[in-house]
């Protein structure tokens, strides 16, 4: 009795310290970079081998949790595009092509250093498992993840998050064969609407090609829009 | 002279040993020259399946391309136009000039089914995939000329590659386009409705997304187990994917009959400038040295050791002959006989074993090497379709190079054992019974 009255105090002396859950780090994660509901316009730039950059700018549409909806608006020949997610399917409509043809999550995000799943489907809560581990990183959590299923972005990540309010410092993302392949860091922490806080520049470095880097960088992000269900069928693509 | 009589008659007292010695011998000669006629077949299978199936024999990019081929940078091209590809062809030597472009794409593959009305999922065995593959888009009519290989291994897949200019036909390797559950366009065939066709999406010059439609026309047989997620399309298809009107990134060229491909390589830098590199079929495939190394290193470490053990095989046998002839020995040198002759003798056995053994054996393995290659090898790789077909040859070099280690290996193989005969002391050895 008295051992088991031990143990619950250095379990909630440990709680009061203030190690999260990696549910509630997950949660937070999922909650501030893929809210159920948004509409949000991004800015994409991306910096190739040979030190040019190109930058894209994009309209999205998220309900649901898993539907989600791209217009390209800039530059010029990406212009008219648009992505459409639904669950696990992913689609692209070319204008040229007048149709949809099926995309895979991890293929480049426009040709940049995202995959589709980083920008579509982040819903870590669902595609990953974890485990909270000691963190090289001051001030931070260090969660280990590993992927739940094959439609994930990554085999596995290891995400960091400020001990203050658990906002995403930088994230290490790992291939198949257990490989670095990409790292990425979340900085300019700004409130996006009224009480909406998160980075809104995402860096993701490649870390199989070091010269090449994309930022994402949100310019707006509305969580209390009402989005028509009518946006996420596929004959509504081009129109 | 004499010697040369003594030492033959000395072999023919013993027939069955001198039979079995050139026996080993010419088994171990015919043998390394049939191998290495093998190793020279299996090369010149390489080279004849890269440099007529996939490089040509000279290649030319814009500078810098080959150094970062591994990304297949579509930014380090060339402007192609027919004053370009005239400038090229007319360097002395140059055959015929094939424009390509060689670039990374998804193939999106459509779906089995239209959608549901209600929007719901398809069930997943009818959903399209989307795939990672790499394309080589050339203009037929000319690559034809260049790499007529690739037209075996289609010939020996299904259906065929439209020469038409406003083709939207892509090749793949069968496997793959089954693996895919692609169906093929039949030859005339009016084209099915857009939603019904694959399409490539890659990103195009400036790494902006954007796809064609395409029809599977054709598929190619497996020559090599990593040939399988390759495809061939038109040119102007894949320049229009791209946005590269009027660009490439590669030029593959024929030689003419008789021309020297290092001499024709300086006329065309010289003739194309700095901005151009050029490079061999050899410079391309850079395993091939390596491949080709490493063979020839296992042949002679494996080469040595039969004919140490063939040597050996007539250390034995001469060591035999001299216990033999001990008393004999001991006659000859109370006669008058010098050491030095008795030593001469033993060699000179030895010698015309290795002259008769090496000849013999050099016949029997080029008759070996004239049958193999006139029947041809068929060889089919490791998960390859269409088998390649292996011709040994065998260079005069080598085989004088055998003959010879033949001749002078038996000879030394003789010292041992001629030593000891002519250290023989006449008196004990006529005492010996």
């Amino acid at each position: 009795m008295r051992t088991a009255l031990i143990c619950t105090l250095l379990l909630s002396t440990q709680a009061l310290a203030g190690a999260p859950t990696v549910d509630d780090i997950l949660k937070k994660y999922d909650a501030i970079m893929g809210p159920t509901v948004f509409e949000a316009e991004n800015e994409m730039t991306s910096t190739r081998e040979d030190g040019t950059t190109r930058t894209y700018v994009m309209k999205m549409l998220k309900k649901d949790s898993d539907k989600f909806r791209i217009y390209f608006t800039g530059p010029a020949a990406v212009k008219g595009q648009e992505i459409l997610r639904i669950g696990d399917n992913a689609w692209v409509y070319l204008p040229n092509l007048k149709r949809a043809t099926r995309i895979a999550n991890r293929e480049s995000f426009q040709g940049g250093d995202f995959n589709n799943a980083d920008v579509l489907r982040v819903n870590y809560q669902a595609d990953y498992s974890g485990t909270l581990i000691d963190s090289d990183v001051p001030d931070t959590w260090c969660v280990q993840l590993k992927a739940k299923n094959a439609e994930t972005s990554y085999d596995a990540i290891t995400l960091y998050v400020r001990k203050s309010d658990l906002l995403p410092v930088k994230g290490k993302y790992f291939g198949t064969s257990g490989k670095l392949i990409r790292s990425a860091e979340f900085t300019d922490v700004k409130e996006l609407s009224k009480g909406f806080v998160r980075p809104v520049k995402v860096v993701m470095h490649n870390e199989l090609v070091p010269a090449r880097k994309s930022e994402m960088v949100v310019r707006e992000m509305k969580l209390d829009v009402e989005v028509p269900a009518q946006r996420f069928t596929q004959t509504d693509l081009g129109k | 002279m004499a010697l040369l009589k003594l030492a033959v008659r000395n072999l023919l007292r013993n027939r069955k040993r001198t039979v079995i010695t050139l026996v080993a011998l010419v088994v171990g000669v015919s043998a390394m020259i049939a191998t290495r006629a093998f190793i020279n077949g299996f090369r010149g299978m390489i080279i004849e399946n890269q440099t007529r199936g996939v490089l040509g024999e000279l290649q030319v990019h814009h500078v810098g391309y080959v150094a970062n081929v591994q990304s297949s940078p579509l930014t380090i091209d060339m402007v192609d136009s027919p004053e370009v590809r005239a400038k090229i062809a007319a360097v002395p030597g140059v055959g015929v000039v094939s424009p390509r472009i060689d670039f990374g794409a998804q193939l999106s593959t459509p779906d089995r089914t239209p959608p549901h009305e209600d929007g719901s999922e398809l069930p997943e065995a009818d959903r399209g995939t989307s795939t990672f593959m790499m394309v080589t888009a050339f203009e037929p009519a000319l690559e034809k000329q260049v790499t007529p290989r690739r037209w075996d291994w289609i010939g020996a897949g299904r259906g065929t590659m439209s020469e038409a200019g406003d083709s939207t036909s892509l090749v793949l390797n069968d496997d793959f386009a089954r693996a895919l559950k692609l169906e093929l366009l039949p030859a005339g065939a009016a084209l099915p409705p857009v939603e019904r066709q694959a399409a490539l999406i890659t990103g195009d010059r400036e790494q902006a997304l954007n796809g064609e439609n395409v029809v599977i026309g054709g598929t190619f047989a497996s020559v090599t187990a990593n040939d399988r997620r390759i495809g061939f399309l038109p040119l102007a298809l894949a320049q229009r994917l791209l946005r590269m009107e009027g660009r490439v990134t590669e030029y593959g060229l024929t030689l003419e009959p008789g021309a020297d491909l290092e001499q024709v390589k300086a006329g065309l830098q010289a003739a194309l400038g700095p901005e151009y590199e050029v490079h061999t079929w050899a410079e391309r495939i850079p395993f091939l040295t390596d491949l080709v190394e490493t063979q020839t290193k296992i042949f002679n470490i494996v080469s040595t050791i039969v004919l140490l053990v063939v040597l050996l095989g007539i250390v034995n046998a001469m060591l035999m002959s001299v216990l033999e002839r001990v008393r004999e020995i001991g006659t000859m040198l109370a006669v008058g006989m010098r050491r030095s002759q008795i030593t001469r003798m033993f060699l000179m056995e030895g010698a015309v074993l290795g002259v008769v053994g090496g000849v013999l054996g050099i016949a029997v393995g080029l008759l070996l090497v004239l049958v193999m290659s006139q029947a041809g090898i068929e060889l089919p790789a490791p998960g390859a379709k269409v088998a390649s077909v292996i011709h040994p040859t065998v260079e005069p070099f080598f085989v004088v190079r055998t003959l010879a280690q033949a001749v002078i290996g038996s000879a030394l193989a003789a010292i041992l054992p001629a030593r000891r005969a002519a250290a023989l002391r006449p008196v004990e050895a006529l005492a010996h019974t």
